[in-house]
């Protein structure tokens, strides 16, 4: 798509170049490259050791290594070489490594995990949230007077984070969980702490630590003041993204839930907008109520394990899950949790925090809480809710996913389609767009529950991409309502194409992200048994938000950047500098690359949302439901535990036996 | 024995030194390091018992009056360290705002002194010995400001009010006296589970006295008026010591009382049936002290506010105790300790943001305060946020422990209204964090100038580290406070 850009780019004229952006830029982006490129290096590494013990095999291993290698290699040459000419050396160099380093993940991760031995570091997922934590503290220690090494130390630390965090896809996921490092914290309690991965978690912790370097990196130009608290406000944000998405003690995620809460609270009230103290505390106060709800969830939880137990105390997800709860007292717990996440999510009533929220943050604010914090609504439901409460889950199954079609898919489109300020119409197709993420996971079948996952990750980058877009334009003009522009894609062709790219991505044409994951959830609800009989009517709702959508979000792009460029301020704009562009070309890329190999993304998911489904319909089946019970009227005895299964436990590193994935993976390399 | 009695003797004879050390000298500089030093002491030689124990050591001698068990032995740690942390604050506090005179130091250590006797106290001799020793410094501190009128204001106030619970107290304790024949609390409990006491109405009656007065000593509602007014009217340490200490001996003399005298379900239908009214106290203490310290504009009367509040949380505690028996204390012997920190903390940091005639006070004084000076507002936010509950800190375990108890006590809609309460007062202390990050003074008007003080700065430090230790590993002290309710509770 960089040479899309090319081509409907202008001849260069020089006063069009932002151009001031980019000597700022060059010392991370070249610490970036480095890092990478060792990276990848690392990566290579014991493929070709594993290959020497074949001899038979070890030239073919390294020639399609060195084919491997080479292909990134042009490919970033052809790149670079058609990137626009007006920007300049330094920024084309960098947008042709991403380009390539994207391909050698592509390439890398196309036959899947190719290591034999995946050796799990169990400090991997600790290290991944201690990194940016100990940077952010470490970072109080350095000088504010210098903004530059603030803003090249920030970047370091989150380009190794996203670094370290590339070794989670070594590993094959199957149904088990990976990385499992658990140790006692506050005995007392039966408090660990306990953070591992599965396919559900992995590829939204590998979207926090992408998402976040290039939230940094666009916000390098806008924001200016306190500069030093920005950045810590990041790395400590990152580092409890991170924790909540791999820990597995709900004690410990609750913590880290709620440490969350206050660098994103102090971003939207620091940096943000005119009214960015009622957005902040709002926002603050409504994922509080929910939240301490959850806490109280959490301590009866607790409790309950203590009594069934018979005195020892635990917080752990498997140890929880082995709690069969009666449904009336279940279904209290249940609201509690859901109360919390879909205020989260946030669905329909308690949506109303996001717009402002969204409105008010600084782009940065709004990619981060838009590309990752959301997800962890939806991403606790579908670990907790739908873990510990299966019964409960599956008897709300039909009446939330109505909620999801009415309250979020539809509300939230023709929200959307009435606002005339575009951050705000961004924020309400988010609303859009997670109904259908919730609904995917209502549904309860394969396909809806990948396309759930899925959807996650890509409602995370065409969003980020959105906002991160339209903080662009409000950069230039302070101002984002829709009235206001008109027919600036003369100025600003480049931009135009980006947005472009990112709307059609929003609306999920086919070939882009979108597509894949509202197909899967769409197709999904259609199949879906718990849904009941209204599956069919839901589908077909869902089937009309995605008509909505089109709709709301081409409109908006018609009315800004199509039509006679009359208003006079908008004639001197300038295009998208290459701190906006290098920002961006990383997350239209990932929007093709997921459009065009689901797959790659796919098959780590499938053995995690096979588990959670298998375990759901399990208890389900073992207590079934009783319509003219007050509370679905599934297991109503005793609180007791169930045996433990041996798949939930999660097996620490056991080396698979060695021939069998050795030779799959050999065969793999033979096949391409 | 005199090697248990250590923490007392520590306490009394340096006050007593330093009184004369004080006279002698005529220098007053040295005196809060110095006095913050025998507290420390003593809290060292509570600990040091705590860890030898008392099993071998013959106390027959002090019963009932004194008792030392594992309870007053974890306050004899827990006050003296409180009042410690208030003197190194009062060093600064005292200096910069020219009130620098020996007697309140002084008065700092009676009032610790009364609130240790207060914690051992198994007769209700003692018991209002050790409630007069404490309530007199208290009153004296408040109204120390001899030229504020607010502060003498609260000052008399707090003392009408102080003496007006101690007669309560004292009448319930007599009228029990006269239906048992026993002053201590033991001879008390057995006295009501025999004869005819079940039915008799002075009894309730002064049950009903007794759980006014104690309700006066830890400001619950609705006998919390006089504390806004105290709180705000004393000088800074002063309210410090009163949030912190005074608050936890109250709740010291509220456990004993009630869970030793009252506590045997067995024994009494009427008399055991304090644990709804308390509830009911609890409730409407929370749930009111949060409105209207959401309403102010003083940050100090915020403080003041949330202090109650606090109060009433821990009263939940006390609420779970007819099912949550041991638990229940254990959990509010915890929140006391992390709320100790935590609010000598917080008003640490208020002290340290003002400096003479440039005292911080209201919010507006602090706008803009986290810009000017990174490491106080820092300092500031985190003791808020722990006293918010936000988890990793010390307030969070606090909380956790509390609302746990209470839901393993069986009343599940007490801990959902007091974490939704937290709701509540997460929006104040935000307020704050607004003011100081999110906010500019406005043009011309006055604004705190922070002092400088290396023994404020210190406590300070000491009381984030122990906030810090507190969120993170709590273990310890969570196995030394259920210790201690056990022996309480048997």
């Amino acid at each position: 798509m960089s040479t899309e850009a090319s081509r409907t780019s202008p001849s260069p004229s020089p006063g069009q170049i932002a151009g001031g952006g980019l000597p700022r830029g060059i010392v991370p982006l070249g610490i970036f490259a480095a890092i990478l490129l060792g990276l990848v290096g690392l990566m290579f590494a014991p493929a070709n050791e594993a290959g020497s013990i074949q001899s038979a095999k070890h030239s073919l291993d390294v020639g399609s290594n060195a084919l491997g290698a080479l292909l990134p290699i042009l490919l970033a040459a052809v790149i670079g070489y058609t990137a626009p000419k007006n920007l300049e050396r330094g920024s084309r160099i960098t947008i042709a490594i991403i380009a390539a380093l994207i391909a050698v993940f592509v390439s890398r991760m196309w036959g899947g995990p190719t290591e034999e031995h995946p050796a799990e570091t169990p400090h991997l997922l600790s290290w991944l949230i201690g990194l940016p934590m100990a940077g952010g503290f470490f970072l109080l220690f350095l000088p504010r007077q210098s903004p530059t090494l603030l803003r090249t130390y920030t970047m370091v630390v989150m380009l190794g984070t996203l670094a370290l965090s590339l070794p989670l896809l070594s590993v094959t996921m199957g149904r088990e969980f990976h990385f499992n490092h658990d140790v006692a914290w506050i005995p007392q309690f039966g408090i660990h702490y306990h953070v591992a991965i599965d396919g559900l978690s992995v590829w939204l912790v590998i979207l926090t630590t992408f998402i976040v370097p290039i939230a940094a990196f666009a916000s390098y130009g806008s924001v200016q003041n306190r500069f030093k608290e920005w950045c810590f406000a990041l790395l400590f944000l990152e580092a409890a993204m991170i924790g909540a998405f791999v820990s597995l003690d709900l004690f410990l995620f609750y913590v880290f839930w709620e440490l969350m809460l206050i660098p994103m609270y102090v971003m939207i009230g620091v940096w943000g907008g005119s009214n960015r103290i009622y957005a902040a505390i709002k926002f603050f106060l409504y994922t509080m109520v929910g939240s301490l709800l959850m806490l109280a969830a959490i301590l009866y939880m607790g409790s309950l394990y203590g009594r069934a137990s018979g005195g020892t105390f635990s917080f752990d997800y498997f140890e929880l899950q082995r709690l069969l709860i009666p449904q009336h007292v279940q279904a209290y717990l249940f609201f509690a949790f859901l109360l919390s996440f879909i205020i989260k999510v946030p669905m329909f009533p308690f949506h109303t925090w996001l717009p402002d929220a969204h409105t008010e943050a600084p782009t940065a604010g709004s990619i981060i809480l838009a590309a990752v914090m959301l997800k962890l609504g939806t991403y606790g439901y579908l670990r907790f809710n739908v873990g510990l409460f299966p019964e409960s889950s599956h008897w709300m199954a039909a009446n939330l996913a109505g909620v999801a079609v009415l309250g979020g898919i539809l509300y939230g489109a023709l929200c959307a389609w009435k606002q005339d300020d575009i951050k705000r119409l961004v924020a309400y197709s988010s609303v859009a767009h997670l109904g259908y993420v919730m609904l995917g996971i209502f549904s309860g079948t394969a396909s809806g529950l990948q396309g759930a996952v899925l959807q996650m990750v890509n409602h995370g980058i065409s969003t980020g991409l959105l906002f991160l877009l339209v903080g662009v334009v409000y950069d230039r003009r302070h101002t984002r309502a829709v009235n206001a522009f008109g027919g600036i894609a003369k100025v600003m062709p480049v931009y135009t194409a980006f947005f472009i790219i990112a709307t059609i991505a929003s609306i999920g044409v086919p070939g882009t992200n979108g597509f894949v994951g509202e197909f899967m959830v769409i197709s999904g609800t259609m199949v879906s048994k718990a849904l009941g009989h209204f599956n069919g009517v839901q589908a077909m709702g869902a089937a009309l938000g995605v008509i909505l959508g089109a709709l709301y979000m081409l409109s908006m792009v018609q009315k800004v950047f199509f039509g006679p460029l009359d208003k006079e301020e908008n004639k001197r704009l300038t295009d998208i500098n290459s701190r906006e562009l290098i920002a961006a070309v990383p997350l239209t890329i990932m929007i093709f690359v997921i459009g065009f190999f689901p797959k790659l993304f796919l098959d780590p998911i499938a053995g995690a949302t096979s588990r959670i489904q298998g375990d759901m319909e399990s208890r389900v089946l073992a207590n079934p439901p009783n319509v003219n019970a007050k509370f679905g009227g599934y297991y109503d005895g005793p609180v007791r535990l169930q045996a433990r299964k041996a798949e939930a436990t999660p097996l620490l590193a056991t080396p698979p036996a060695a021939d069998a994935p050795a030779a799959a993976a050999q065969a793999n390399v033979e096949g391409k | 024995m005199f090697l248990v009695l250590s923490p007392f003797i520590v306490l009394a004879v340096g006050a007593l030194l330093l009184m004369l050390a004080e006279a002698f000298t005529g220098s007053e500089r040295s005196l809060s390091v110095v006095g913050s030093i025998v507290l420390f002491a003593t809290s060292a030689c509570g600990l040091a018992v705590w860890l030898l124990g008392t099993d071998n050591v013959d106390l027959s001698v002090l019963a009932p009056w004194i008792i030392l068990d594992r309870f007053s032995l974890f306050f004899n740690a827990l006050l003296p360290f409180g009042a410690a942390l208030v003197c190194l604050l009062s060093g600064g506090y005292l200096e910069e705002h020219r009130l620098q005179r020996g007697e309140f130091y002084q008065l700092i250590f009676f009032t610790t002194l009364g609130t240790m006797f207060l914690s051992a106290a198994g007769d209700g001799l003692t018991l209002l010995l050790g409630l007069e020793t404490m309530s007199i410094g208290a009153y004296a501190l408040t109204a120390f400001r001899r030229t504020s009128t607010r502060s003498v204001e609260g000052g008399l106030k707090y003392f009408l009010l102080g003496s007006f619970s101690a007669a309560l107290l004292l009448f319930g304790l007599a009228l029990l006296y006269g239906v048992t024949g026993h002053t201590d609390l033991a001879g008390l409990r057995d006295g009501l589970a025999h004869g005819g006491a079940l039915s008799d109405p002075r009894v309730i009656f002064a049950l009903l006295l007794v759980l006014s007065g104690l309700a006066f000593k830890v400001s619950a509602f609705p006998f919390h008026m006089w504390a806004p007014d105290a709180y705000e009217g004393a000088p800074t340490p002063a309210t410090s010591l009163m949030a912190s200490t005074v608050k936890a001996g109250g709740f010291a003399m509220a456990i004993r009382v009630l869970v030793t005298a009252f506590g045997d379900p067995a024994s009494t239908s009427w008399a055991s049936g304090w644990p709804p009214v308390v509830a009911w106290l609890a409730v409407l203490t929370i749930t009111i002290g949060n409105l209207i310290a959401g309403r102010q504009d003083s940050v100090k009367r915020m403080l003041a506010y949330s202090s109650v509040v606090h109060a009433g949380y821990m009263l939940v505690g006390l609420a779970a105790f007819g099912a949550a028996k041991s638990a229940a204390i254990a959990s509010i012997l915890f929140y006391l300790v992390t709320y100790t920190v935590s609010t000598i903390g917080a008003l640490g940091v208020l002290i340290l943001a003002g400096s003479h005639g440039k005292e911080a006070v209201s919010y507006e004084d602090l706008a803009g305060i986290g810009k000017r000076h990174p490491a106080l507002g820092l300092a500031f936010s985190f003791f808020l946020l722990s006293l918010a509950g936000i988890p990793p800190t010390a307030g969070f375990f606090g909380k956790w422990y509390l609302v746990k108890a209470i839901l393993e006590g069986g009343m599940p809609l007490l801990g959902v209204i007091t974490v939704l309460n937290s709701v509540l007062s997460a929006y104040y202390y935000l307020r704050v964090l607004v003011f100081m990050y999110m906010k500019e003074p406005a043009p011309g008007a006055p604004k705190a100038v922070p002092m400088r003080s290396g023994e404020v700065n210190a406590a300070l430090v000491i009381a984030a580290v122990c906030v810090a230790l507190l969120g993170l590993r709590p273990g310890a002290t969570i196995d030394a406070s259920e210790e201690a309710a056990k022996t309480l509770v048997q």
